[in-house]
């Protein structure tokens, strides 16, 4: 019965991945939102897209914290990525792939196991973390056997070795930091500086995505900001989208008071690297945490010690956060300075942080014991939900 | 605003000043708003939406499935708990740590940092009715004005 292709879902808390395994994966926002502009549909997906005027979005997330909790809104979701609309799939034919949250809870796993073989007529079923697949798609192109997977995301940061191929659990390390925290942060912070952003959730994301980035020394940089004219080599204003000329803002250099351009700009100084820089020191807001290279160490040390030299020489980063220019050069000094001098350190960032998990899943459809990781509709409707838990190491 | 009432109310804030509970409240209540998804009411609230807004499952063109599709809602009917009752709940299926709660971060062994309230550059200076930080004088009045007492949490 073997496939040469499944559908791999990797569900993000904001965005999923998926797709048939033989095709370039779609990368589609989880979630359903609301615009004041189009008062007749709610938009799904990528159907966001379609909206003309995104300012004001409201946002239906299927996630809480990391955890599927919303259903109806992540089935109304998935509804749609499996329609045609999206990228259509036919379970009873085709293997899926779908990943959870570390330590995700037993009623959400008996949860997923249900929807998928009843609603969804899957005939074969494998949940797996999303670290799981990255540390599979690294140990395919490395050939190594100690792994350290960063996975920085919407909702936290994970931080978890694997041994072998086997996740060692007492070594993994959850930041509470990921890009929701850093996307109301930003907000709060132009809002009281400068213009009332609360509302903006969808514009600030991208305020984020195109002008923050990952100081390589900050109090330096702090230094700069600080500086007046050209010597401030930081502060750039934000051309914010208008929805009739510009549908998305960009970063422009600051121009002199007379050619101003009669443009709506948002000014970022400071802001362009002390938001990011809360994924290095969450205490720089009060959240009483290690950041991401001291979690690193940390992680390490509570692993073997015989395995420590390959774990440090094996860093693999991804995750949307890791797209901040500046995030790898920054933990790789970070945890250089901290390790020993003796040890090598290797920290990778892979060409495409987004969808590496997903990748992930192709090469693991490819291993000979693929189908020993699944579970199949007969098992489950002979020996019921309970074995889920045994078969799949969440 | 007359000189004289902002005078006098600065004066009756001087000297009041935050306990550490409520400064340890305050700075959770901040916390929690970076988890909050959106800040503004559905702006569709006042509408009465269709029942059954997208129709995916009748669209599709073979219909394979010998059942019916069970609707969202069921899935929120047969699934509901919230946050707070699966972390209790993981108490009994994870008792012992590794688990979602021992694997949180513990704090950073670096000092902690400080930045300004206000402009989020470096600062000196912690703000005396309610430990805030500020980095000049200017800043200060600007927190003074604007929070400092302004919101109890
Ligand atoms: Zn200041
Ligand atoms: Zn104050």
């Amino acid at each position: 019965m073997s496939k040469t292709s499944c559908y791999i879902v990797d569900n993000g808390a904001y965005t999923a991945k998926l797709g048939i395994s033989t095709m370039e994966p779609k990368v589609v926002p989880n979630c359903i939102m609301k615009a004041k502009s189009e008062r007749r549909r709610p938009f799904i997906g990528s159907q966001i897209d379609e909206c003309r005027d995104a300012s004001g979005l409201f946002y239906i997330l299927p996630f809480q914290k990391g955890f599927l909790i919303n259903w109806d809104t992540q089935k109304t979701v998935w509804d749609y990525m499996f329609s045609k609309e999206c990228c259509p799939v036919n379970f009873n034919e085709t293997p899926l792939i779908i990943t959870e949250p570390l330590f995700n809870f037993a009623s959400i796993q008996e949860a997923m196991t249900e929807i998928f073989f009843e609603e969804y007529d899957c005939q074969t079923l494998l949940r797996i973390n999303a670290t799981d697949l990255a540390d599979y798609h690294y140990r395919k192109m490395h050939n190594n056997n100690c792994t350290v997977v960063v996975d920085s995301g919407y909702s936290y940061t994970y931080i978890v070795p694997y041994i072998n191929g086997k996740k060692y659990r007492e070594g993994i390390l959850r930041i509470d930091v990921g890009g929701k925290v850093l996307t109301n942060h930003l907000k709060e912070v132009i809002s009281y500086r400068q213009l009332n952003v609360m509302d903006e959730t969808y514009v600030i994301n991208q305020v984020k995505e195109d002008s923050c980035f990952v100081s390589q020394d900050f109090m330096a940089d702090m230094e700069i900001a600080q500086k007046r004219g050209s010597a401030n080599t930081i502060m750039k204003d934000y051309v914010l989208p208008d929805y009739t000329t510009l549908r998305r803002g960009y970063l422009r250099d600051i121009v002199k008071k007379e050619e101003d351009l009669d443009q709506q700009t948002l000014r970022m100084n400071n802001e362009r690297f002390s938001i990011p820089e809360l994924l290095f020191r969450p205490s720089d807001i009060g959240i009483p945490q290690m950041g991401i290279p001291e979690g690193i160490m940390h992680s390490i040390n509570s692993c073997p010690e015989e395995h420590m030299e390959n774990l440090l020489q094996n860093i693999v980063l991804y995750g949307g956060n890791t797209l901040f220019p500046g995030f790898r050069d920054r933990t790789y000094n970070d945890v250089r300075s901290l390790a020993l001098d003796h040890y090598d350190v290797n920290v990778s960032l892979p060409d495409n942080p987004i969808t590496y998990a997903w990748e992930g899943g192709k090469h693991i459809l490819t291993d000979p014991d693929f189908y020993s990781f699944c579970m199949t509709k007969e098992e489950y409707e002979e020996e019921g939900k309970a074995v889920a838990f045994e078969k799949f190491d969440i | 605003m007359t000189t004289r009432e902002s005078g006098r109310v600065k004066e009756a804030e001087k000297r009041r000043v935050l306990d550490d509970a409520a400064r340890k409240r305050r700075a959770r209540k901040a916390i929690e708003a970076l988890e909050r998804d959106n800040f503004h009411e559905d702006p569709h609230a006042d509408l009465v939406m269709s029942k059954k807004v997208p129709k995916f499952a009748d669209s599709n063109e073979k219909p394979t499935r010998k059942k019916k599709s069970k609707s969202s809602d069921y899935y929120k009917m047969r699934f509901r708990k919230t946050f707070a009752q699966l972390v209790e709940e993981d108490a009994g299926f994870r008792p012992d740590p590794p688990n979602y709660m021992s694997v949180q971060a513990p704090p950073s062994n670096f000092p902690d940092r400080h930045f300004c309230a206000v402009c989020g550059f470096p600062s000196k200076y912690t703000c005396i009715p309610c430990g805030a930080r500020y980095c000049s004088v200017k800043c200060l009045g600007t927190h003074l004005d604007t929070r400092c007492l302004k919101w109890t949490a």
